[in-house]
């Protein structure tokens, strides 16, 4: 029996990520395209097909199968369909991945189905509470005196639930659990030859492979990072309402003449990209 | 049961494929696409954080504007335009009954179209930004910004295996479709249908990912024989790969409306 942990070289890594933004990348697009159906306020749809980065995370190198399939999401789902949400995305990204790499982590065994079962729930439950959770914090940080509004916090608070409900009982179950319990274990020992490792056992897969000291800290740093923007907006940090000292020593007039200049500076800026727009076409016919 | 039958021709595979193809390779020319994507990227972060902690009325509303006329100037898809503004309105609307029904007035949608004007910018922002952006130039950008060149080949390479991977996706479940037998009756709902479809869709990933997987060996040896991953960390390999971008005296002249427009709407509402 091998008792050497599994080893992962350069390109393995870069074998796995490849295989797992495709493949969950393509999937996503059908997820996008998919139409959702209204049941009242309850709006069915299906989230994403969760359980193609989770078999590959139970399969193979949990942080690579799960940074290739947020990858793959963003290239796929978002970019080329031309609806990428910029910034917004960055933050599925991170909580997706934490949820997937949690997921691949539990399963020491793939042959065990109760092991994949328990993965399958943990990774796309967790993935789903801390997503509600920014959910909420955003409109919290968004909307001004949010206290102040009644009603607005039950709201927020029913709506976000309801969408968690039926996201964890429709995705959770149909496309999470059910077919990671139909292809993990058939999938084990067949596609990790095809990459040139070995498969997972418990004598070869550690935990602390994984999670080393270097992935802590990025973790830490990042989630310090998505603390203090929440932090920056509670302490009513707010740029519109910025007003200078030299607006009540020289009164509106300065400013009127500030926003004169600005409309002079456009107007020629805009001269000039029309000329400029004008040459280029000549350069192009 | 009309729509059920346009239902299925909507989705059916080959429409899919194509719509998905005709979405992901075409970018329409338009002022945007001749900028620097560096330029754009740096003028994209501004408009993607600080609506956030903007409150001010005429500030959001002016940004708004800008917003809309930069979309109008970069031509982007109607589709995508619906899909954003029936996810804004259809926001309100619920947590508007909602509130009702709680008890409370509809005071409420006062802070929530606020924050749906503030989300429109963000959001415009970004269509604008990314529906005209070339991806390979996108790709090479974020090389220069120092973003690992694992994502930005992921980019190219998505965009190259697309068409290969519908394709084969397609065989399998037609394939599936050929050895299995479909149910007779539709059940109430469509739900033998449904369930039907829905364990192909499963099944058919099982061949599917074999396939990637050995695809995805022969593109990464293909990869390491080319020197990617020893490339790929050269300051030098990079250098000469991203020469080509740019920027030119009209990315500048770009940034510059941009400030004097920002400048503009925050002394009008220093002002009212």
């Amino acid at each position: 029996m091998l008792k050497k942990p599994a080893t992962f070289t350069q390109s393995q890594k870069m074998m796995i990520f490849i295989l797992s933004m495709s493949l969950y990348g393509l999937s996503n697009m059908f997820t996008e395209l998919i139409p959702s159906v209204q049941l009242g306020p309850i709006e069915l749809q299906i989230d994403c097909f969760a359980f193609i980065p989770l078999a590959l995370c139970m399969l193979f190198h949990p942080f690579y199968a799960a940074i290739g399939a947020a990858t793959g999401e963003i290239i796929f789902g978002e970019l080329m369909l031309g609806q990428f949400g910029g910034i917004g995305e960055i933050e599925k990204f991170i909580l997706f991945s934490i949820g997937m790499i949690v997921g691949g982590l539990v399963v020491r065994n793939p042959k065990k189905k109760a092991q994949v079962a328990l993965g399958a729930i943990l990774g796309y439950g967790l993935f789903l509470v801390l997503s509600t959770i920014v959910d909420i914090l955003k409109i919290v940080i968004g909307v001004e005196e949010f206290e102040a509004v009644p009603g607005l916090a039950e709201s927020i608070f029913i709506v976000e639930g309801v969408e968690f409900l039926t996201d964890f009982l429709l995705t959770g179950t149909l496309f999470t659990v059910l077919p990671a319990l139909y292809l993990v274990p058939r999938l084990y020992g067949k596609v990790e030859p095809l990459l040139g490792l070995k498969p997972r056992t418990a004598a070869n897969f550690r935990v602390s492979d994984v999670i080393t000291l270097k992935f802590i800290s990025v973790s830490a740093l990042l989630s310090l990072g998505a603390l203090g923007i929440a932090l920056l907006s509670e302490l009513d940090f707010n740029l519109g309402s910025w007003e200078p000292e030299f607006v009540d020593t020289y009164g509106n007039g300065v400013i009127w003449g500030v926003i004169g200049v600005a409309i002079l500076c456009v107007c020629i800026t805009l001269w000039l990209m029309m000329k400029k727009g004008k040459e280029n076409s000549h350069d192009l016919s | 049961m009309e729509w059920v039958k346009k239902l299925e021709n909507k989705l059916s595979l080959e429409y899919i494929k194509q719509e998905l193809l005709r979405t992901a390779f075409s970018t329409e020319k338009s002022f945007f696409t001749q900028l620097d994507p560096r330029i754009l990227l740096a003028w994209y972060s501004y408009f993607a954080i600080v609506p956030w902690f903007i409150y001010e009325h005429v500030t959001l509303v002016g940004y708004l504007l800008f917003m809309i006329l930069l979309t109008i100037i970069a031509r982007v898809s109607p589709l995508i335009l619906t899909v954003l503004s029936i996810g804004l309105a259809g926001e309100i609307l619920l947590l508007g009954f909602i509130a009702l029904f709680f008890g409370g007035d509809l005071s409420i949608v006062a802070p929530m179209f606020w924050l749906s004007i503030k989300l429109a910018v963000i959001s415009l922002a970004s269509v604008t930004v990314f529906s005209s952006i070339n991806p390979e130039k996108f790709s090479d950008a974020l090389l220069r910004f120092g973003v690992p060149a694992q994502f930005s080949f992921s980019v190219a390479y998505a965009y190259r295996i697309l068409p290969t991977l519908l394709e084969e996706f397609q065989q399998i479940i037609l394939s599936y479709r050929l050895r299995g037998l479909a149910p007779s009756k539709n059940g109430v709902l469509y739900f033998r249908k449904i369930y039907y479809y829905i364990m192909i869709l499963i099944k058919s990933f099982y061949p599917l990912i074999l396939n990637s997987a050995k695809r995805s060996r022969t593109t990464v040896e293909a990869l390491e024989i080319k020197g990617f991953s020893y490339a790929a960390k050269d300051k030098r390999v990079l250098k000469m790969k991203t020469s080509y971008l740019q920027t030119s005296q009209m990315d500048w002249l770009f940034l510059l409306l941009t400030v004097c427009y920002v400048v503009i709407v925050h002394g009008l509402q220093l002002i009212f």
